[in-house]
Order: C-alpha cells, then structure tokens, then sequence
C-alpha cells in the first residue's frame, strides 16, 4: 500500500502531445477512476504509471520510490486488462502462478496463494480450465486473481468491465468495490462509462485532449463541474446547456428564457455564481434534467424556482421516471418528470425550472462562472 | 402445388461441384498413380509391353536399385541413398534454424518495436522477392571466403540466409494478431524478453510454427539450384543426385528404377503434407477468424 504522486507528466509519440501535465495525488488507499472520452489519454497514463510505456517528462513517485524510469516489474503494481490478457496456453491455476513463479516465490507458497485467491474469487472450480473454456465473466475473475496473487501496492484497472453484458458488469462493479473496501489498496481504474465512475470511485479525474479538467469526489464532479466538458460528461441523461442572456432581477441577477414565444426569467441563487459582469451579456446556462420538474406545490413555494409552460416534443419513459424532451431559447432542454404527471407529445405541460443547483458557465471559454 | 424441380437444383448444382473436384483430383493423382505401377513393373514387362500399362508382375527391385544400386555419374558410391542422408543433413537444421530466427524476428518487429523497426521489416520483406539466380555469384563469393564452398553448412546457411525474409513475414502476421496486453501483462508478471518468448509466444505459436517448416522444409527439400551450383559430389543433394541418376544411362532408360527413384525424392514432402496437412490450412487462416 502506498499513495501515487503523477508530477507534471507529459508524453508524446512524435508531434503528438498525448499527456499534457498530468498531475494528480494519489491517497494510500483511495479509488481513483481516470474517465474521458477515448482518446483522452487516460489509457496512455495508466500504461505509464505501469511502465509500460516511458513518459516524456514529469515524475511518477510510489510511495517514497520515485519510479519514473523503473522497469513494470519493479513497481510493485499489477495490472487487469481490457481484454483481460489471459496467456491462452495455461490454465487458471498456471495463469495466477506465473507471476509468483517468475518472482521465485517457493512452490508451496504459490500453491496457497493460488488458493487464497481462488476462494477469494469463488473460482476454485475453475482451477484446471484454459482461459478458452471459461465465459467472459469467469476470464475476468481470473485476470482479477492472477492481480490479486502479487499483492501489489498499487493496482491498475484498464477498462476492465466493458467486456461484460450490461446485467455482469453491474455486478461486477459491486464486487469491485466490496474488494476494494476489503483489500484497502491504491486502485487506478480507467473507464470511458461515466457511471462506472460514480459508482466505484473515491475520486474522479475527468480528462480531455491530455489535460486533467477535473479532479475532485464524485460529488463534486457531480455538482461543482469545473466546465461545460466535465459537467456534459458525467451524468446521464447529460446536463441541458441552454446558451441565454443575463438580466437583471429584483434581488440580483438571472437569465432570460423564452418558450413558446413567452419570455420568462430565472433568478440565478448567488450562491452559485455571481453574474453581475455578465449583465446583458449572454452565459451558458446548466441545469439537470432532474432540476426541469412536473409541478409540485412544495417545490414551487421553495427560491429560485420557476415555473414555466412547454410544449412537449419527445416523452421516453425510463420507468421510474418519464424523460420529456422541449426546447428552450431554440435549444433542446430534457426534463425528468413523473410518470403519471407526463402529458403526451404536442400538449403542453408546466414545468418547475429548480435553479439552486443550475450552473453557468462563460460562453467563450467554456468554463464555469 | 408445388413446384419441385427447384428442389433439386442445389443437388445438381453439388454434382458438377463434385465431378470437377474428381476430374481435378484425378489431373494431380494420376501421374503419381502411374509412377508407382511404373516402379513396381520390371524392365522385361515395360520394354516388351506399352510405357503405360498394367503391372504383369509386381516387384521392388527398382527401388531397390534406386535407393542402393544405381549407379550414379562416375562416383563409387551407388544409388540415391547417399545423396537422401546430405538432404536430410542439409533440411534439418536450415529448416529450424531458419524457423527459430524468423519466430525470433517476428517477435520482435511486432512486440519490441525499435526505432526503424518498420524500415527493417519492409527491407527484410523485399529478401522474398529476390530471384535464386539473382544471389548465386555473390553467395559462392562469401562462401568460398567463409571456406564453407561445397560443404553441407554452405548449403544450409544459404538455405538459411534466403529462408529467414520469408519465415519473418509468416511470425511477424501471425504475432501482430495476437493481443499486445499479452506481452503487457507478461511484463508486469515480471518476465523478461526470454522468458516472455518461451513460456507464453512460443507455445501459442503451433499453427505458424507447422506452416513455417512445412513451407521451409519443401522449399529447401525441392531445391535443385543451390543444390547444384553450391556442392561438390560429396554434399549433393537427393534432387540433384535423382538428376543425375536420369541423365546418367548405359544402354537403356530404366523408366522402373527413374519412377522409383523420383518417388524416393519426393517422399518426405508427401509425408510431411499428409501429416501436418491439416495443421497447415489451419495456420493459413489463422488470424483471419478470431479464436
């Protein structure tokens, strides 16, 4: 167990700069998720943590070791896979050893760590099985285990469930995080799915093009996003960005809105963002589809709440609530009502704008207000 | 009702598939059919007899006489035996030699890329389309200043040196295929380049390894012109020892003792294709269609 220090890290192939200053600490302990979209990097800085490929500039420290030109073995880190890399010519059992073998741990030592790991996993049965006879969730509880075996500092997760059906995988992602809590080890895991990240993580690092947009408690990526990337990225259905001028309102600042030729105006909490130098000025406005609600008398009577008629475009009903999808200011907004407070598509419907949790950002450079 | 004349159309349709394949089947077995009746014939029978008949009698004494009797050019040795050993001594180890290089090769050019790597492979690439003819002057130059003309390692370096583009190209497309995570994760495991190549490449690799000595082992089994320009009498090969075994009569053609002496040559290619034939599709495909 140690924590993990990535200072200033840099990589590029050629004239491509793929990791532009990475920097990120690492707890003892902590479950980070690197998420982003492909092509963000997040793969090539899991490879360089692991040493598998050589960073262009900056320091990775492992505990007190700084281990930037430290060859994969020395690190003291095992790594699960995508494709999980099972060596197809071993069985289960030879699969976990060959690690320890290679290290030279005495044979009996191997067999009861072998062991260990097979009842830790629940795959004891599958001891003698070749990688080729066992299912996609068998074959990733082995490359599981054949981690587990080294008990490694560190641990690296390379998208490790996006090879699983969807019913697997949210069963997986729960033993991930019971293992987690149980083996209290560093985890750096990389997946592109944004509520893999939610779930599963202490923190979240949020990347695009190379750089770290965000690093923060799933919360807080949640809630406090640090720009229109972060806060489009996490959350599903993703945040509604409706581009509108700022107004002055009878205690502060708020946005104009216009639906069905009516225009309306949403006072802004202070709390959230101070507008005053954006007056007249036009700012993207965030706001959940959670936060766009059927009328509810006690949320109407709460601040900052508005209530607004639509016209409904697009209902798609998830069950547990009805998606209604409208436009605002020309722009498509989703909105999360209940079911039985839906109306049908072309009627109209009055919804409650909630805008103690909206966010706003600059319309130029993106970035939160 | 229905109509029931299409319902035998895709029997007729496998048919004419079948009776070409027979008639193709048939084109390629038919000379070999007529070497053996014609190496088990006597002399007596063939001369008396038409050159294309049934045997009147059944008798392997021509291969007897081809494989020890013979006698072949001016040498004192007889029959074709001595000229089998050198080719045996020649295929085995140019065959592996050259597999293990190639295995190594495209190890390397798929999981060790260095810089040039890709210049190396294509430069390597153009070795298969360099012509026999085209390297035999320079190579008797190098082997006569390595002082390896005429000798059994001669002709297995030059077997070895002109087989190795083509054994690389068979590796390297089968080793690209193979996940790079395998590799990764061997490293992580704590396996150096060695250990990685033996106990997890090596072992994954029978379909490729079966095509590259099948391919290897016909090539240099069948060689004539190397065989014949880089030996002297004592290293020559089966093929050109059966070439001089036709081309060096005393009176008459002893069509019996050529088709079994030709048999003899061919022998071992047979063997191998019927052995390891199944394995050899197989690897062709390999890759192709995910495991």
């Amino acid at each position: 167990m140690a924590e993990l220090n990535i200072k200033n890290v840099n990589k590029s192939f050629g004239t491509t700069d793929v990791l532009k200053g990475i920097n990120l600490d690492i707890q003892d302990g902590e479950f980070i998720i690197l998420v982003g979209p492909s092509g963000c990097g997040k793969s090539t800085l899991l490879n360089c943590i692991a040493g598998l490929e050589d960073v262009t500039s900056g320091d990775i420290m492992i505990g007190d070791d700084n281990v930037t030109y430290a060859a994969p073995k020395d690190r003291d880190i095992a790594m699960v896979f995508q494709s999980y890399a099972l060596y197809p010519n071993m069985n289960v059992r030879k699969n976990i050893a060959f690690g320890l073998e290679i290290r030279k741990m005495p044979k009996d030592e191997i067999a009861a760590e072998v062991e260990r790991v097979a009842k830790l996993l629940q795959i004891e049965n599958l001891l003698d099985r070749k990688p080729s006879q066992l299912s996609g969730g068998q074959r990733q509880r082995v490359a599981m285990g054949r981690a587990l075996a080294r008990r490694p500092k560190t641990y690296l997760f390379d998208e490790p469930l996006s090879n699983l059906d969807a019913k697997l995988r949210v069963e997986m992602r729960t033993e991930m995080k019971k293992l987690h809590q149980r083996l209290g080890t560093t985890i750096v895991y990389v997946t592109h799915d944004q509520i893999e990240a939610m779930t599963l993580a202490d923190r979240i690092a949020v990347m695009k093009d190379g750089i770290v947009q965000q690093f923060g408690t799933p919360q807080q990526v949640y809630d406090d996003p640090a720009n229109i990337f972060v806060a489009g990225f996490m959350g599903s259905p993703s945040m509604n960005f409706l581009e509108c001028s700022v107004v002055k309102t009878a205690d502060g600042f708020g946005v104009q809105i216009e639906s069905q030729g009516k225009t309306f105006e949403l006072a802004a909490d202070p709390a959230q963002a101070d507008l005053s130098a954006y007056e007249g000025k036009n700012v993207v406005l965030g706001i959940r589809p959670e936060q766009i609600t059927h009328v509810m008398p006690h949320v109407e009577s709460q601040p900052f709440v508005t209530r607004v008629p639509v016209k409904i475009e697009v209902t798609e009903p998830t069950g547990a609530d009805t998606l209604v999808l409208t436009h605002i200011n020309g722009q498509e907004c989703e909105c999360r009502v209940h079911p039985t407070e839906a109306g049908n598509p072309g009627e109209q419907m009055d919804l409650l704008f909630n805008m103690s949790k909206a966010v706003f950002f600059d319309a130029q450079t993106e970035n939160r207000i | 009702m229905r109509d029931t004349s299409k319902r035998y159309q895709p029997v007729t349709g496998r048919a004419i598939l079948y009776g070409v394949l027979m008639i193709v089947a048939a084109y390629y077995l038919l000379p070999l059919i007529l070497m053996i009746l014609t190496s088990v014939r006597s002399m007596e029978d063939i001369r008396m007899g038409q050159l294309i008949a049934w045997p009147e009698s059944f008798s392997l004494e021509a291969w007897r006489q081809a494989w020890s009797e013979v006698q072949i050019g001016a040498r004192s040795e007889t029959g074709l035996k001595p000229y089998f050993i050198n080719s045996i001594k020649i295929v085995i180890p140019a065959v592996a030699i050259s597999t293990i290089l190639g295995a190594l090769n495209g190890y390397v050019l798929s999981f060790f890329k260095f810089r040039g790597s890709d210049f190396f492979f294509a430069a390597l690439l153009l070795g298969c389309f360099v012509p026999f003819q085209a390297i035999l002057l320079p190579q008797s130059q190098l082997l006569g200043w390595l002082n390896l003309g005429g000798t059994i390692p001669g002709l297995v370096l030059t077997h070895v040196a002109y087989g190795v583009s083509f054994t690389t190209l068979f590796f390297r497309n089968y080793y690209v295929n193979l996940p790079h995570e395998l590799v990764k994760a061997a490293k992580l495991d704590g396996a150096g380049f060695w250990t990685i190549f033996f106990r997890i490449i090596l072992p994954i690799s029978t379909p490729i390894l079966v095509v590259t000595v099948i391919w290897q082992f016909t090539q240099i089994w069948n060689d004539f012109l190397f065989g014949v320009v880089f030996s002297d009498p004592s290293s020559q090969p089966v093929t050109v020892g059966l070439n001089n075994m036709v081309n060096s009569t005393t009176g008459e053609t002893r069509y019996n003792v050529d088709m079994a002496g030709a048999i003899i040559a061919a022998l071992p290619t047979i063997i191998v294709y019927v052995v390891a034939g199944k394995y050899f599709v197989r690897g062709l495909t390999a890759g192709s269609v995910k495991g």
